[in-house]
């Protein structure tokens, strides 16, 4: 078998290869996409899966960080950097010819640093106003309220994808393309609407009750969390993890705690790995127990929406009395947890399962076999495997489609290695697998629960750290199964106590991205009903 | 004699006696005209007071079936609830949206409201509480109840909006389908009775074993099932809320109604759900007559105490509990579905149930 | 699509239907959860370590513990603390910073917890005030210590703040 390093080098002799965290190779712009397309093509190390696409701002370069992973091993990695120097009109090529989910981050990264990407169809702001002023994440970005007012007056929106593209005799050429059609009938689902969970925008082009097209819109609660992120310490950034996907707050704070610990080595005491990871797996729940709530709810069920939150609310009051906080839990900190389990904690979680187990017996007499639900979500949103590789779709509902990607198993953090539990996969791909996914998974969390509360340590619930932590230069990049997929932090540290770049993979950009692809030709209550099986939330996209 | 004592609470005495009075004191058109009068106010009164206790009923019963306690602040257990709901949506503003063709727009609230209102002149709620006794009046009642989706139509097309559109479009569809179903099967029963004349019927179930359910064996049970379920489906409500969806349509077709014109559509809503348990009642549950069983002297005493229109309004509340368990139960139906469950089971199941009651009733096999 | 697919369909869709209601049914008689607040504010039960409001204690002498450093005004990610400090002079001629106004803001708190964390004096704390609604946004700003109120001598070790266990 062919070394990595051996074929990147040979594919692109003039390729700069480090050993870094990840394996890290820098290209220039226009070697970039061969470079890709060959990982992605080669049998031995198949890169089909590109995980986080993070643009940054050196200074002078403007670029992108690309960490791309394999389908068939999620825990292969490699990081590929590419640059331009032209800060007027920096222009890098498109990947979204081999991976689909490249199509919104492309975008965003164009939003945010104004990098525009060639062949990329469509290359409108995401998450930004199409007449933003400036580029909120480059360096030198001027945040005056004056340059970009807040606008009090309705704007229509104009539904046309500026683009470039280059011919095949190596031109550079703009286009402009009408997003639907002159007598599409479009709706407007959301951003006010009782089944978006969160201020999603679905700008739907309908043929009679069935979905023609819809064009994704995101970025009404965009709150630039990395920008601020940029100016504050490790342990203030913390607190925000918590509202990005605030249904599943602790495993997002768990992913930057430990992607701070890792690069400043910091050793995380035993009895807080097992805090961190019991909560965990009771956030799993919690957003699971939403999430099913939900979508019944979005099926037209409402009975069953408030059965969920029945459940969901005793874990709140267990998160209530650990931490202080029921939906925004503020637990972990760098070095361990904020506070350690009270005395009767153990008792509460075992009490938790006796319920939550009967509970799962009557959702599934209640609404798992109803034969309306059932005609519902049967054969209903297919995403094939390939899709959800090419889309990026992790978590219950990647696993939904056959696709084994959970991040417990393939790279093991915390306490995963030590506990047995099994990845729920279903291959039907459609509705009905993702909703079940999540039931199941509600009883795997059980079980690890189970398998660690007799057993948690004595000893201290956190390492005393520095006032001030500095990372060492360099880019770190961790990933973690939260409830909805993948969720990843990447840090790049220039030394300093603040990060000079932070970036979150969030999960429900990844489902939201395929929302168009899977829902067309859906009935519309179909749209909102696959929307509830994938479960996204939007905070998470609007960071 | 013995009848005489076994019905004190009756009003058909009552009326009887107000009749004659008038009768003795003016001449017969002006007596007629207070009647008239009289009836109209009556029922007005009934149908708004039928509302408020329905809204009432369903939001507690609904808060039990999803362990919540329901209203219970307004008054001792929330029990003025609907009284201040229904201030509050008469002292709302109606907001007037530009683009919406007038004249429609308004007009449509008021073909639900009347189309309901109709249908309350040909119940009958009690022995002598009849306003109106067709010898057609099963065929009234279908007739007049499909009325109101031409007012659903119209505040759908009228409104401007892309959702109502959908909406009323949506329960087009919906309504035409079910109503076949509904007049089928009510098409069983008067197969059965043998008469369209809605006092006849309730006279020919006296014992309950005469009671159109059980007098026509399966076919009767088959019909009622269905009647039950195409009339739900009728008042456009869970899991056949199709038209004002709420998950995708925010509210269907009243999505720009405000203030009192949405309390029309909100109150018809509820008075479609009493009629149609109503007919059901009159059609299959023996109306407003008591429990009798032949034989059981005493306890047809204790029964018939109580008063027909109480019957009435307890056979009818039973219904609407199982459409309110029904409602609360089920997620909603996709349009397609909708229409299979109609066109692929409730439609030849009914045909073929209509044939074989004709059969029983040719060979005289029900029960006499 | 056959006969009996049709019929079978039918009857499992319908005892389908039936189970659903059955649960229905059993949930309509369970004990209802709605907490009834406030009636029950007597009887409810709030964690001590709720984050509600963050207040500084003190004691009966008026005396609270802020030596005005301002470490919890520099880990605040949102700048809800502002620390004014004035310097006086003692009686032994020495000059000394000490507290003037410690002001908090609690429509801008995230609850994150860094400043009684980072206390090295255990000065402030949060509370367990869940009641926080006020009808103007000004009256989200307070101050913490009290009017004519001083830095306690070293020699009583100051209290431990209850909501950090450990």
């Amino acid at each position: 078998m062919k070394d990595i390093k051996e074929l990147v080098l040979e594919t692109i002799p003039s390729a700069v290869v480090e050993e870094k965290q990840k394996l890290t190779v820098t290209v220039e712009s226009r070697d970039l996409h061969p470079l890709v397309a060959t990982l992605k093509a080669d049998p031995a190390f198949r890169f089909d899966l590109l995980m986080q696409l993070i643009g940054v701002d050196w200074g002078e370069k403007l670029g992108v960080v690309y960490l791309l992973s394999s389908s068939a091993d999620i825990s292969k990695e490699i990081v590929l950097i590419t640059a331009t120097d032209d800060r007027k009109n920096p222009l890098l090529y498109s990947v979204t010819d081999l991976y689909e989910t490249a199509h919104l981050n492309e975008r965003e990264v164009f939003a945010m640093f104004g990098i525009r990407f060639i062949n990329n169809p469509d290359m409108r702001r995401f998450i930004l106003n199409s007449d933003w002023t400036g580029f909120p994440l480059r360096k030198d970005y001027n945040a005056d309220p004056v340059l970009n007012p807040v606008n009090l007056v309705s704007k229509e929106m104009t539904d046309i994808a500026p683009s470039i593209y280059e011919t095949p005799q190596g031109e550079i050429k703009e286009k402009l393309t009408d997003i639907f059609e002159k007598d599409d009938y479009v709706i407007n689902i959301g951003p006010q609407h009782p089944s978006t969970h969160g201020v999603m925008h679905f700008r739907t082009a309908l043929d009679g009750e069935n979905v023609k097209k819809i064009d994704v819109h995101s970025g009404y609660i965009h709150r630039g969390i990395e920008k601020l992120s940029e100016e504050l310490t490790y342990s203030q950034i913390l607190h925000f993890t918590d509202r990005l996907d605030y249904l599943a707050a602790n495993i997002n704070r768990h992913a930057l705690c430990m992607c701070v610990e890792k690069a400043a080595e910091i050793e995380v005491p035993e009895r807080a790995q097992y805090i961190r990871t019991i909560m965990d797996e009771l956030t799993r729940i919690e957003s699971h127990l939403v999430a099913w709530a939900a979508m019944c709810n979005d099926i037209g069920s409402t009975t069953a929406f408030i059965y969920g939150f029945r459940e969901r609310e005793v874990i709140l009051d267990i998160f209530e009395k650990v931490c202080g906080g029921r939906l925004i839990m503020n637990h972990n900190v760098i070095g361990g947890v904020m506070f350690d389990i009270y005395p009767e904690f153990q008792k509460d979680v075992e009490a938790f399962i006796v319920q939550m187990r009967k509970a799962l017996i009557e959702y599934h007499r209640f609404f798992s076999g109803n034969v309306i639900a059932l005609g519902r979500m049967k054969g209903i949103g297919m995403m094939s495997k390939k899709d959800a590789i090419s889309w990026a779709v992790t978590g219950p509902a990647g696993r939904g489609s056959g696709w084994s990607c959970d991040l417990r198993k393939y790279v093991p953090y915390a306490l995963y290695d030590k506990v047995e539990f099994n990845e729920v996969i279903r291959t039907e791909c459609d509705s009905f697998a993702r909703y079940m996914n999540r039931l199941d998974e509600i009883e795997e969390s059980c079980r690890i629960i189970e398998q660690l509360l007799p057993n948690i340590p004595e000893g201290a619930f956190a390492t005393k750290t520095k006032p001030i932590i500095k990372l060492p230069e360099g880019q770190f990049f961790q990933r973690v199964e939260a409830a909805r997929g993948e969720f990843g932090v990447f840090i790049e540290s220039h030394g300093d106590k603040f990060p000079y770049r932070i970036k979150f993979r969030s999960p429900s950009m990844a489902l939201v991205s395929i929302m168009p692809h899977i829902c067309r030709g859906e009935k519309i209550a179909d749209l909102i009903a696959i929307g509830g099986s994938m479960d996204y939330v939007i905070p998470c996209i609007d960071r | 004699m013995l009848l005489e004592i076994s019905h004190p609470l009756e009003l058909i005495k009552l009326t009887a006696s107000l009749d004659s009075f008038l009768h003795g004191l003016l001449p017969s058109w002006a007596a007629l005209l207070i009647e008239f009068i009289l009836v109209g106010v009556v029922l007005l009164a009934m149908y708004a007071v039928i509302a408020l206790i329905l809204i009432y009923a369903e939001r507690k019963i609904t808060a039990f079936f999803q362990c919540r306690y329901g209203p219970n602040r307004v008054g001792k257990y929330g029990l003025i609830q609907s009284v201040a709901d229904m201030v509050k949506i008469l002292l709302k503003e109606i907001i007037h949206v530009d683009s919406v063709d007038k004249f429609l727009f308004y007009l449509a609230p008021f073909f639900v409201i009347c189309a309901s209102m109709l249908t309350f002149a040909a119940l009958p709620f009690g022995n002598g509480l009849h306003a109106v006794d067709f010898n057609v009046g099963v065929f009234y009642l279908i007739a007049v109840s499909s009325l109101s989706i031409i007012g659903v139509l119209l505040a759908g097309w009228s409104s401007n909006n892309k959702y109502s559109m959908i909406g009323a479009m949506r329960s087009g569809a919906q309504f035409i389908s079910y109503e076949l179903s509904a007049g089928l099967s009510l098409l069983t029963v008067a197969v059965l009775a043998g008469s369209l004349q809605l006092s006849t019927i309730v006279a020919d179930q006296s014992y309950v074993y005469h009671w159109n359910l059980f007098r026509g064996h399966l076919p009767a049970v088959i019909a009622f099932i269905i009647y039950l379920i195409a009339g739900h489906a009728e008042t456009n409500r869970g899991p056949f809320d199709l038209p004002e969806a709420e998950s995708e349509l925010t509210a269907g077709y009243h999505t720009e109604y405000s203030g009192l014109q949405f309390g029309f559509y909100y109150l018809a809503e509820y008075l479609n759900m009493f009629i149609i348990a109503g007919i059901g009642t009159t059609m299959f549950l023996g109306g407003w007559n008591a429990i009798q069983v032949e034989g059981w002297d005493g306890f047809n005493q204790v029964m018939n105490f109580i008063p027909s229109y109480a019957w009435f309004f307890a056979k009818t509340g039973v219904l609407i509990f199982l459409s309110l368990w029904v409602r609360w139960t089920f997620p909603r139906l996709r349009i397609d579905q909708l229409l299979n469950l109609e066109w692929k089971y409730l439609l030849p199941i009914n045909l073929v149930n209509l044939v074989i009651m004709a059969i029983i009733v040719v060979f005289g096999l029900y029960i006499k | 699509m056959t006969v009996s697919e049709y019929f079978s369909g039918l009857f499992t869709g319908i005892k389908s239907l039936l189970i659903g209601m059955s649960v229905t049914w059993k949930e309509l008689f369970t004990k209802k959860i709605t907490q009834q607040y406030p009636e029950n504010r007597g009887t409810l039960v709030i964690s001590d370590r709720w984050r509600g409001n963050l207040t500084m204690p003190h004691d009966e002498n008026n005396e609270h513990a802020c030596t005005a450093c301002s470490i919890c005004q520099m880990n605040c990610p949102n700048g809800t603390i502002v620390v004014k400090s004035k310097t006086i002079e003692t009686e032994d001629g020495k000059k000394k910073k000490i507290l003037d106004t410690y002001t908090y803001d609690l429509g801008t708190c995230t609850f994150c917890n860094l400043c009684v964390i980072t206390c090295p004096s255990n000065a402030i704390r949060f509370d367990n005030s869940f009641e926080n609604a006020l009808f103007t946004r000004s009256k989200l700003l307070e101050r913490l210590n009290h009017e004519g109120s001083k830095l306690r001598e070293k020699k009583a070790a100051p209290k431990a703040a209850e909501n950090i266990p450990g």
